[in-house]
């Protein structure tokens, strides 16, 4: 408990600790700020045209929003994914980079992997009113979606924290995580219904048929906590109705289950980083 | 006898020495069982420190006494013993450790204050102290990468300063900028002394030693050896330095 209430305590230095992160990233910048919102939409250009129209990924129109625009069903799920890819690469680099700071002075150090995560989150909510604005125009009504959405955001940004916590830790005592969960993270996007709907692996599946026992391809790929995820937000944004009811169970307990495990790794660590470093 | 301040109980710190020193995947695969040495860099220390003193460590190089300062710091943790402390407690190893070099002065001095534990409230309350005495002037809008090393140090050095901790650890930042603001600090020091606050540094410079402490802790290899009067202890440790 005293470690939560030292985090309360240290409330504005975490927001000064996200405000750096996020002022000081595009400061040199001519277009500032614009940058954290080109890069996704250079992957989508890059994405719709490679997965849209040259290998025809056909997720078929939105039900029953009748949405049918491959732009926007990848956004849906390619924002939470770049987030998610965003906000473990800074939260697990958040320690080693503020080296110099962990060396020197104290300060309850979660602060760093919470700024790095927020920070992300920070733009990501941004790109995600944008596509909302866009899914509005494109015909699809939304709006009573929008607070499930921010709900699954919220659980998202937990999830990936957790993750966070756990592997600034690993990435002081170990350097080559880094690179480890760079291909990682690499793979991870081709085994997340990104450029794909998930309907194209439950046909293999079908094909395939089961695997060990009863265990088919469907179920362990949907053991990856961002195809829940990516599912539930398209089911709001593009489809425009209530998530399933499993994968909004499984959301939820993916957030838990990294959030405890995050606390506990970090907490157990937290006072051995400046020496480890 | 007042109350003390800071409380050093059999103390002991400890760090692996490796013979390969990186962390990759390799060498923790090569390094087998344990092909490490312990170095106690501090062994078995104990002492008190009294409220509203100035308490200074001395020692030579290596004795851990920098070590000795970081438990204080609460950056590193002691293997064996504990460090226990009364009132708010603010660390100086290094001034200007946090700035952003994009960010200006002024964005700084927020960012660096809250690391040290202020409130937005109290910085702001405390802003005008902190560029006044810092000397940047008008570069307070700049970015810190277009400052002078002198005006980083200063302007770190301010921030620190004006936090106004009950207790204060400093390790050797009296030596920053010219000698008027080295004066200046060596003021500041004396005021947070005569307010009833406790400062504990590390120092080489026997003149501080004898202007500003009046308790010390002599450390030699890790072991304390003498502690009490700044007077008596630091003349023993100097006659001892020219004995070697």
């Amino acid at each position: 408990m005293t470690y939560f209430r030292e985090l309360w305590a240290s409330r504005e230095l975490l927001l000064n600790l996200t405000m750096r992160e996020i002022t000081g990233r595009y400061k040199r910048t001519v277009l500032g700020q614009l940058w954290s919102l080109l890069n996704p939409l250079a992957s989508m250009l890059v994405y719709t045209i490679v997965f849209g129209i040259i290998f025809r990924s056909d997720p078929g129109p939105g039900d029953p929003s009748g949405l049918d625009v491959f732009a926007l069903w990848l956004l849906c799920g390619l924002l939470p994914f770049q987030f998610f890819q965003n906000a473990v690469n800074g939260g697990m680099g958040a320690i080693w980079a503020n080296t110099a700071l962990v060396k020197k002075v104290y300060f309850p150090r979660t602060n760093l992997v919470l700024a790095a995560s927020f920070s992300a989150a920070f733009n990501w909510s941004i790109e995600m009113l944008i596509l909302a604005a866009a899914v509005l125009v494109a015909g699809a009504f939304v709006l009573p979606f929008l607070p499930l959405v921010v709900v699954f955001m919220v659980l998202l940004v937990i999830m990936s924290t957790g993750i966070g916590l756990i592997l600034a830790v690993v990435n002081v005592y170990f350097q080559d995580m880094q690179h480890i969960i760079g291909i990682a993270l690499r793979l991870l996007m081709y085994l997340s219904p990104v450029v794909y709907p998930v309907s194209y692996v439950a046909d293999r599946s079908a094909n395939f048929g089961p695997i060990v026992g009863d265990i088919t391809l469907l179920q362990i790929y949907e053991l990856n906590p961002l195809e829940r995820f990516i599912s539930v937000f398209r089911q709001l944004l593009y489809d425009n109705r209530l998530p399933d009811m499993s994968d909004t169970l499984w959301c939820l307990a993916w957030t838990i289950v990294f959030a405890v495990v995050g606390i506990l790794v970090f907490k157990a660590n937290e006072k051995k980083l400046a020496e480890m470093l | 006898m007042t109350e003390p301040a800071v409380v050093v109980d059999h103390v002991s710190k400890k760090f692996r020495l490796f013979k390969e020193s990186n962390r990759s995947l390799k060498s923790v695969a090569m390094r087998g069982r344990s092909v490490h040495e312990d170095f106690w860099a501090v062994r078995d220390v104990s002492f008190t420190v009294p409220q509203g003193s100035t308490f200074g460590l001395i020692g030579r190089n290596g004795s851990g006494k920098s070590t000795l300062l970081k438990t204080l710091a609460k950056i590193l943790y002691p293997d064996r013993g504990t460090i226990s402390s009364t009132g708010r407690l603010a660390a100086m190893l290094e001034v200007g450790s946090g700035f952003h070099p994009e960010l200006s002065g002024r964005e700084n001095i927020y960012l660096n204050g809250s690391i040290l534990g202020l409130s937005r409230k109290q910085i702001s309350a405390r802003l005008d102290e902190i560029i006044d005495f810092s000397e940047v002037g008008d570069f307070i809008d700049q970015p810190v990468k277009n400052y002078s090393s002198g005006m980083y140090v200063r302007l770190g050095f301010s921030i620190a300063i004006t936090v106004r901790p009950d207790i204060l650890v400093v390790d050797e930042v009296l030596a920053v900028g010219d000698s008027a603001f080295q004066r200046k600090s060596a003021k500041k020091f004396e005021e947070l002394r005569d307010g009833g606050r406790t400062v504990i540094l590390v120092t080489h410079s026997m003149a501080n030693i004898r202007n500003m402490c009046d308790h010390v802790a002599w450390l030699d290899r890790g072991k304390l050896v003498r502690v009490g009067e700044a007077k008596p202890v630091s003349a023993e440790y100097e006659e001892f330095m020219r004995s070697q």
